[in-house]
């Protein structure tokens, strides 16, 4: 009896959980009945092009801000201290400099060819079906690695927060993520996203407010820090936060994070100027608070967790260990959907891309080179499936979790970036930019940067990102000299 | 106001701004290095936090929300994507 009350006490608690993942589902659905009749690639995959400057805004940041923002990140705050806030700062620039670069481009491109996704602009520029190929096999390879990420993650929080099992929470907001994702598709994942980026907001402001509460108050934390970790005061941190750090950070999640295709897909996806402008300042101002709110707050947890990350089994166990130690059971619940919605949100953004790379330019454009044309009603299945399918692959790799899952998470996030930097930054506004030069830099950067990444190569102890990004620039640059000039009518199209 | 632009115009115009946006970058990256790293030695503090602190984190956040006003409402100009919607 006192089992089965306990049991009906923690279902409760995990109410608005449940709620919230019911609303996402919800969402998907009555997306899927608005879409109906209309050009389902289109709406699949980009959402018609009708997205406005908040939810384009919204969408980007919650794609942008992973479960590592919300855990791993903090967890290193506390760690290192003010340092390493000054480090993670230089994410407000990722919404300004991805819509302000590629924003207007990529919209232009994406209309004048019918585009839907990345690729199809790549395929168009470089007359390439191989490199088209490749971009697609990189997308779906890296994207599924940083998704398993998210999953494992996402569990692994919810199975310290609420007591339940890893494979509970797995269940619970994975499988919700992939069913959502594949019946609504991309102008689901952009509402959903909309809904997640509130709801991470409100989540840091109730961790933050906890956490001071039951820390003594702002001035008591400080005080008290200020004593007993000097080190924390100091940028380098006493020798803790290196300049290699900064130096990289600024390339992996700043500079370099503008050729995502998660992010630039964005860019074919919203309905007017007007909206991309005021998504830049939107997004701008989100991402800042999201990523000071949060990193703050893991420094403000030494006021409840007194002793050093590894007494808390690791800096991942911070944020978690915080908020049971300071929030009241009864809200539980409703903290731990803040750090699941910055899971879910990059999972379908991720899904809805990869799903695309898939149908849209493997499946269809193998079809309309054979001149056939595929019914509509089969290619809504086949989307839908694909999508499905992808997701339930990295649902269960994530079941049975790989070591060393957050290496992974940033080992994708470096190898899309030296994959995609140039070909789209060259390519798109560089006339001198060709197949060949395109075709080395992806496949020869890609390659060298995985082979570091294995091997453990460093230069002067920086992340290989920034071997694989010069590699990929050198290897572009000896292409285009060396290669086929690209077509007068192509150069036409896209230089006029 | 949207204006009916021709592709060359076009181009020409999203290269502009995408060059605004990179001296952008670049004036954020000087402001982060001047208001982080140049002013770790002062003594100053500012809510309990060093003056490098709270500028480098705070301040290059509102710093950053300029940036984006000056760039999407000074700068940039609304142009017309005169897409054909294929949703209807």
């Amino acid at each position: 009896m006192e089992n089965n009350f306990y049991a009906l006490h923690s279902l409760i608690l995990l109410l608005p959980l449940i709620i919230f993942m019911a609303i996402m589902v919800g969402i998907s659905i009555f997306v899927r009945h608005k879409q109906a009749g209309k050009n389902f690639v289109s709406s699949y995959f980009v959402g018609n092009r009708e997205l406005g400057g908040f939810v384009l805004a919204m969408t980007t940041v919650a794609t942008y801000s992973s479960v590592s923002s919300f855990v791993g990140g903090p967890g290193m705050a506390y760690q290192i201290g003010f340092g390493w806030i000054y480090m993670a700062v230089v994410q407000v620039t990722a919404i300004f400099l991805v819509l302000g670069i590629f924003g207007k481009r990529v919209a232009l491109l994406a209309r004048k060819f019918n585009a839907v996704t990345v690729v199809d602009i790549i395929r168009e520029r470089f007359q390439s079906d191989f490199l088209a190929a490749v971009s697609a096999f990189v997308i779906v390879l890296f994207f599924c690695g940083t998704m398993t990420a998210q999953f494992v993650g996402g569990a692994k929080l919810f199975a310290a927060v609420t007591g339940y099992n890893y494979e509970a929470g797995l269940i619970l907001f994975g499988l919700v993520v992939v069913i959502y994702t594949s019946i609504g598709g991309f102008r689901a994942v952009a509402l959903t996203d909309t809904l997640c980026a509130l709801i991470m907001m409100a989540g840091i402001v109730l961790i933050l407010h906890y956490v001071l509460k039951a820390g003594g108050g702002y001035e008591n934390i400080m005080m008290t820090l200020e004593q007993n970790n000097p080190e924390m005061f100091e940028p380098f941190s006493f020798g803790n936060m290196p300049w290699t750090i900064y130096f990289t950070q600024w390339l992996l999640v700043g500079i370099c994070t503008i050729a995502l295709p998660q992010s630039v897909v964005r860019g074919i996806s919203y309905k007017d100027t007007r909206g991309l402008h005021d998504a830049m300042l939107i997004g701008t101002v989100v991402v800042g608070f999201m990523n000071i709110g949060i990193n703050f707050t893991g420094i403000l947890a030494h006021g409840i967790l007194p002793g050093t990350a590894a007494d808390y089994g690791g800096v991942d166990n911070i944020i978690p260990t915080a908020i049971v130690t300071a929030m009241p059971k009864e809200l539980v619940g409703f903290a731990i959907i803040g750090p699941l919605a910055a899971s879910i949100s990059t999972i379908s953004g991720l899904l809805i891309v990869a799903s695309s790379a898939i149908v849209k330019d493997v499946y269809m454009h193998y079809k309309q080179k054979k001149s056939q044309t595929v019914e509509s009603s089969k290619l809504k299945i086949l989307s839908m499936a694909t999508t499905a399918v992808i997701g339930g692959i990295v649902f269960f790799i994530a079941l049975t979790p790989p070591s060393l899952i957050w290496l992974i998470n940033m080992f994708a996030f470096g190898g899309l970036e030296t994959a995609f930097f140039w070909t789209l930054l060259l390519g798109l506004f560089w006339k001198g930019a060709n197949k060949f030069g395109a075709e080395l830099s992806m496949i020869g950067g890609t390659i060298i940067y995985c082979a570091t990444q294995a091997a453990g190569f460093k230069i002067l102890n920086l992340h290989q990102i920034t071997i694989g990004i010069t590699c990929s620039l050198i290897l572009f640059l000896i292409g285009s000299y060396f290669g086929k000039k690209t077509d007068e009518e192509t150069l036409k199209k896209f230089f006029a | 106001m949207k204006e009916k632009l021709s592709d060359a115009e076009k181009f020409s115009l999203v290269k502009r701004e995408a060059i605004y946006t990179g001296l952008a970058l670049v004036g954020l990256i000087i402001f982060w290095l001047i208001v982080g790293f140049g002013t770790a030695s002062i003594e100053e503090k500012i809510f309990h936090l060093p003056l490098w602190a709270f500028l480098g984190s705070i301040g290059v956040w509102f710093f950053a929300i300029f940036i984006s006003f000056i760039l999407s409402k000074k700068l940039f100009r609304d142009v017309d994507l005169e897409g054909k919607d294929d949703g209807k």
